[in-house]
């Protein structure tokens, strides 16, 4: 992973001219690899659904129905 | 101080409705505190005094004209300063806002006002919202009135810290990750985030469009039931709000938990926890019990997903908020507040658009699993007992500061990805002498329930109407 930060650090400047603010920036950036550990144990756990849905359309589907 | 300034916002509101008490009255005894204490709180951003006797004199006419009141009456309020009113100062906490000002007003301020409350004031809150401790490298920290030191909680911290020390008897906090349950356990307040879409956030800066919650601080849950009965509901100039009606809230405080499920989980939400904090919601959990609900102990489903995804979200949303000022003066911001941003511009799009699709499917998977066994889910609002400022300070602490950091809102977060309502309520005072939160969460638009619980517990208990010790050591102002 020696190379991680700084090629983290060369993708975010070619796509967004945004530049590390500062050593705390770089040490979370560098943290990006758990992010990338996290996705990958998720892979295969859970597929899309077929039919278009919607946060919105789940919150109304699983909402108290009275109190 | 005054005993005016102790009542909560209902009784407030009472007071003047009934004749007891003017609202000038109540803005005097709100002032009286505020100026003994804010300036070791350092709760505000700027204050309207003018104004705010101006709008206290009319209401007291409308008393003695016998003219129709509002829910709200004569209440004086004050906002984290990030809610839009046409013409006043909106800082957001930032250098990169410290002049600016909108030419629009919040539809929750103007709802709020048509009820009779009126503006005082505007609270310090963390930099864009962006940190749980209430740092701010602009405005200066805001401290807790329990223990100074200590944080606030944040993003809403001014909020926390305004209606703990007395002198506000409502705020309108936003919760992007934890920004109003946060304060109001660390302050010892009640504060509750609301259904995902429950509360119109048009005129309210955003830092997470999908994350992104209003809501009210206040001293009790009663108050934050007519609050949210005010604020809540469809609003045309946010086509994100949701339709769904609101319910009378307050008319669902009965006290009356017979039947009440309870869940406590056994995983993640206590990982990690101080005792005085187990302690102090075991406690809780036996007065609601003794009131008539009954404890399961369960474990979470989908929390790995929800803390993966949840991540995710709000990172990007903000980094892409924030882009154009990120690279044109990065170093206007506090260093916690870039850096956290910074990694958000690496993360891939794949990453966030199935952080997103797959919401929905997780809150069912989530609420079919747990709200078939549990009508409400019990936890800490923050594990730990309180942290210091400076143990969370990241611009100059030690490389690990991050950590201490972010575990802070740790039993938050996972409420925002899956859209969740959730209250907190004080249940305790750690070794410090800090509060503690008890968090109580319920499935989609469950308000009046999780709202029924915080009430009813808090007639068994006396930790909502406690008073910080720089209130009571020789009156405000020890």
């Amino acid at each position: 992973m020696d190379t991680f930060l700084p090629e983290t650090e060369k993708t975010i400047a070619r796509w967004f001219g945004v530049t590390a603010p500062n050593e705390p920036g770089r040490r979370l950036a560098a943290e990006l690899a758990d992010t990338i550990a996290a996705f990958e144990a998720l892979r295969g756990t859970m597929a899309f659904e077929d039919e278009p849905s919607s946060f919105e359309a789940a919150l109304q589907a699983t909402k108290e129905s009275a109190t | 101080m005054s005993d005016l300034a102790s009542l909560t916002l209902t009784e407030a509101a009472d007071t003047v409705r009934t004749g007891q008490a003017t609202s000038m009255d109540l803005l005097n005894a709100c002032w009286a505190n505020l100026e003994a204490t804010n300036g070791r709180v350092n709760a505000t951003t700027w204050l309207d005094r003018e104004a705010a006797d101006t709008a206290a004199r009319a209401a007291d006419q409308a008393v003695r004209d016998r003219k129709p009141l509002g829910r709200l009456h004569g209440v004086p309020m004050a906002h984290k300063d990030m809610y839009y009113q046409a013409g006043k100062l909106s800082t957001c906490g930032s250098a990169l806002r410290k002049n600016w000002r909108p030419d629009y007003t919040a539809t929750v301020i103007e709802r709020m006002a048509k009820e009779g409350a009126y503006v005082f004031g505007a609270l310090n809150m963390a930099e864009f919202a962006q940190n749980p401790t209430g740092h701010n490298k602009t405005f200066g920290d805001c401290h807790n009135p329990w223990n100074l030191p200590y944080i606030t909680g944040g993003s809403s911290s001014g909020s926390g810290a305004s209606v703990a020390a007395r002198f506000n008897y409502m705020a309108l906090g936003s919760d992007t990750g934890g920004s109003i349950r946060l304060p109001a356990s660390a302050c010892g307040v009640t504060g509750i985030k609301g259904t995902q879409t429950r509360v119109s956030r048009y005129g309210v800066m955003p830092l997470s469009f999908s994350h992104d919650n209003v809501g009210p601080l206040a001293r009790s849950a009663r108050d934050c039931a007519r609050i949210m009965a005010v604020i809540a509901g469809h609003d045309p100039m946010d086509p994100t709000s949701s339709a769904e009606p609101v319910p009378d809230y307050e008319a669902a405080l009965d006290g009356d938990l017979r039947g009440l499920r309870i869940g406590v989980p056994t995983n993640v939400f206590f990982d990690g926890a101080d005792q005085p904090v187990i302690a102090a919601i075991e406690q809780a959990l036996a007065v609601l019990q003794a009131r008539g609900a009954t404890v399961t102990r369960l474990k979470l489903p989908v929390m790995d997903a929800v803390a993966a995804y949840g991540s995710i979200v709000s990172r990007v949303e903000a980094a892409t908020i924030h882009a154009q000022w990120m690279r044109d003066d990065p170093q206007a911001y506090g260093q916690h507040i870039s850096g956290r941003m910074y990694p958000g511009y690496a993360i891939p799009a794949p990453y966030y658009v199935e952080s997103l699709s797959r919401r929905g499917p997780i809150l069912k998977a989530f609420a079919a699993e747990v709200f078939a066994q549990v009508d409400v889910l019990v936890t800490p609002t923050i594990k730990t007992n309180l942290p210091t400022l400076n143990e969370t300070d990241i611009d100059h602490g030690p490389p690990g500061t991050e950590k201490r950091f972010m575990a802070v809102s740790s039993n938050c977060r996972p409420f925002n990805y899956l859209g969740l309502p959730a209250v907190s309520a004080p249940c305790g005072l750690d070794p410090n002498g800090c509060p503690i939160g008890l968090q109580i969460a319920g499935r989609p638009f469950a308000e009046a329930r999780i709202l029924k619980a915080a009430d009813a517990f808090q007639r068994d208990t006396d930790w909502h109407r406690r008073l910080p010790p720089m209130l009571t050591r020789t009156g405000a102002g020890a």
